[in-house]
């Protein structure tokens, strides 16, 4: 087997509507068996992109490749990829049996063989004995095991996935998630998979394409783009971050330091080249920041005088609100270990909060992209795609 | 809600369905019953109906005339119908593709020209079809005259015999297909609105689904679109059959003397030759035909659905 090409290469692609952009020039190497998926608010492209390896949408400008084939102006149904879709797409007319051998039987197989593969693929999502039930009579959670079936059993080069545990309830989609990711190491397909849910793409992909405005802004295993982010936004919109504004006073082997407006000085991995005297935005996430009393100062890493504002109790965590000097805030979430030291601190303490220095990002102030919540963006009416 | 004891609740759901039972007691019910009556009566030496009971008026629904009509005119709503169909369901998925604000609009426009009266509508087809009418105007004037001068520079037996063909009038007012027009202009909403609330309905991703499982575009709308909007088009086709197997005002209008479907037989026995009778008897024919047929078919569209074919039958 020749592994080395890519099972999906997106070479320069962009995808234009009449007044948009949806896409814009986008290129990309999925590599053979890889659970990638493609991550950004609605109206990133991302879903475009997808139907773009599909055959639904046409590239404007650029060329998609499967397995090393271009595929041109293929239609749809001549591509070696099957799609599980939002919104499951089940055929409301036909049972479960047809629906699942529908694929089989428009390749024209033989009906013997069909038979035998169709009640094995729904063996494989666990859904034998149902063949004879109509879509509207299996739960959602059921319908979207049908939908899977229904395109694993082709067996593509590429299952393309669009938001597919979307219309689940939380605890299914949990569920799901385990599911499918142990499916695919069974089934060796590459999968794509499109989401917004930043928990999602880190608990599946063995790599995660973070998109925005038709842009990729970040390709990385979950741990790059969670730990080290490329871009203030990917930052904000995977995870939870702090945000500190301070000025570059120089660099300090990989690392910069850069001073606050309280005038604390902290270090940080730069996400590019900082020049001395830059304004820059440091980033951290909420669960790596340590609390200590006043007296206690930690040794090494970065450290700034806060006061607790407040103390959440949510389960498994508890959320301290910090005031810096600078008057800016601080998440911290302290996780409720056994024999866990919660109790040590509350509302109005003055503390040190201290946190690694090699966990810290600087940006630039004019990175791409605004300090906004993940749901803000998702509110801002970008085009998600032109019907 | 209030307290009511049985008795009340029934008075009052008497009350509130009273106007709308009143109305159709009144003016179908009634109607149809004194209509069915009279097929059982005889015809008065002076028109009018005697009631002495009899079957004769259904007796004579038997002679072969009679059957070459009803015949005729089963054939006119057939044709008519698939015409409508042919045109109206492409029509009804053009619109339903459309953005929504368009929609509307290629709704309005189908739907505007059905507020002129029928009457009117059909003479004006008249105007169309008849010998010195809009068609036959274009058909003898400026196609004659591109025939003639055809047959002047490239001479041969199809010029001339074209321009032979063109030097007449098509004679098309008085025949079926002048009534088939007729009918399928007047006929042609009733099939496109219900084909459109089906497609309308329909959503398109499964089409997108049938293609991405190696469907191409014909076997997509034969195995998922086609049996997803059969009802719109049963719905359709029964709303276009009937009005046009009793049609009377087109065959009336565009038929001619020679062309005579049902309609105008009920209205012949009813305004001509005042038998009242065998009118009725005719008519309460019809409706038992419509009505068998219609049962007929919907049974035929509930339990044969198309989806039970192919695969599982080969297993």
């Amino acid at each position: 087997m020749e592994t080395n090409i890519p099972a999906v290469e997106l070479v320069s692609v962009s995808k234009f509507f009449t007044d948009v952009t949806a896409v814009d020039d986008l290129s990309l190497s999925i590599e053979d068996g890889e659970f990638f998926s493609l991550l950004g608010p609605s109206g990133c492209g991302k879903t475009t992109t997808l139907r773009m390896i599909g055959g639904f949408e046409m590239p404007s400008q650029g060329e998609v490749h499967i397995c090393g084939e271009p595929q041109g102006f293929k239609p749809a149904f001549k591509r070696p990829v099957n799609t599980v879709f939002q919104n499951y797409a089940l055929f409301p007319h036909m049972s479960v049996f047809q629906n699942t051998a529908f694929g089989l039987e428009m390749q024209k197989a033989p009906k013997r063989e069909i038979k035998g593969r169709v009640l094995e693929a729904l063996e494989m999502v666990r859904l034998g004995g149902m063949e004879n039930r109509k879509p509207s009579q299996l739960s959602g959670g059921q319908q979207q095991r049908v939908a899977l079936a229904r395109a694993l059993i082709n067996q593509p080069k590429v299952l393309l996935l669009d938001e597919p545990l979307g219309a689940l309830d939380l605890k299914l989609r949990k569920a799901m998630q385990l599911e499918l990711k142990d499916l695919q190491s069974r089934v060796g397909i590459t999968f794509i998979y499109v989401t917004h849910d930043q928990e999602e793409a880190l608990t599946m992909s063995d790599r995660i394409g973070v998109m925005r405005r038709g842009k990729l802004l970040q390709v990385g295993s979950p741990e790059q783009v969670y730990e080290t982010p490329a871009t203030r936004y990917v930052a904000n919109f995977i995870g939870d971050s702090n945000y500190l504004g301070g000025r570059v006073l120089g660099q300090d082997g990989g690392r910069i330091r850069a001073e606050l407006a309280s005038g604390e000085q902290l270090s940080a991995l730069p996400a590019s080249d900082l020049v001395t005297g830059t304004t820059v935005t440091l980033a951290f996430r909420p669960e790596k920041v340590r609390m200590a009393p006043l007296d206690l100062r930690p040794g090494v890493g970065n450290a700034i005088e806060c006061r607790i504002t407040s103390v959440v109790y949510t389960g498994s965590f508890t959320t301290y609100l910090l005031s810096a000097k600078s008057e800016e805030e601080i998440m911290v979430r302290w996780q409720n270990e056994a024999g866990s030291d919660r109790q040590r601190f509350s509302a109005g303490d003055a503390i040190w909060a201290y946190w690694p220095a090699e966990l810290t990002t600087a940006f630039p102030e004019d990175d791409e992209g605004l300090v906004v919540p993940p749901s803000a963006a998702l509110d801002s009416g970008e085009m998600e795609q032109v019907p | 809600m209030m307290n009511l004891s049985p008795r009340q609740r029934r008075v009052s759901l008497l009350t509130l369905i009273a106007p709308s039972l009143f109305w159709l007691i009144v003016f179908f019910l009634v109607p149809l019953l004194i209509v069915a009556a009279m097929s059982f009566g005889q015809r008065g030496t002076y028109g009018g109906v005697e009631w002495n009971l009899t079957l004769n008026n259904f007796g004579r629904l038997a002679d072969p005339l009679y059957l070459k009509i009803f015949r005729r005119s089963f054939m006119i709503a057939g044709i008519t119908t698939i015409v409508c169909l042919l045109i109206g369901y492409p029509l009804a998925y053009w619109i339903a593709r459309r953005a929504p604000k368009r929609r509307t609009l290629f709704i309005m426009l189908l739907i505007v020209p059905f507020w002129t009266n029928f009457l009117v509508r059909t003479y004006a087809w008249l105007l169309i079809l008849r010998d010195q009418g809009l068609v036959n105007l274009a058909w003898t004037g400026p196609l004659h005259s591109a025939a003639l001068w055809l047959a002047a520079t490239l001479p041969g037996g199809f010029t001339s015999s074209l321009s032979q063909l063109t030097a007449a009038p098509l004679g098309l007012f008085g025949t079926d297909l002048a009534i088939i027009i007729g009918l399928v202009y007047g006929w042609l909403p009733d099939m496109v609105l219900p084909c459109y609330a089906a497609i309308e309905r329909y959503d398109f991703s499964l089409s997108e689904a049938a293609e991405d499982l190696y469907a191409n575009r014909l076997r997509t709308f034969t195995r998922v679109v086609l049996p997803l909007t059969l009802p719109g088009i049963m719905a359709g086709s029964v709303l276009v059959f009937i009005p046009s197997l009793g049609a009377y005002i087109t065959p009336d209008l565009l038929g001619g003397a020679r062309s005579v479907m049902i309609g105008n037989v009920i209205y012949s026995q009813f305004m001509a030759a005042r038998d009242y009778p065998f009118g009725a008897a005719v008519a309460m024919g019809l409706m038992a035909v419509m009505v068998i047929g219609t049962i007929i078919y919907f049974r035929m569209g509930t339990s044969g659905s198309p989806e039970v074919e192919s695969v599982e039958a080969g297993i």
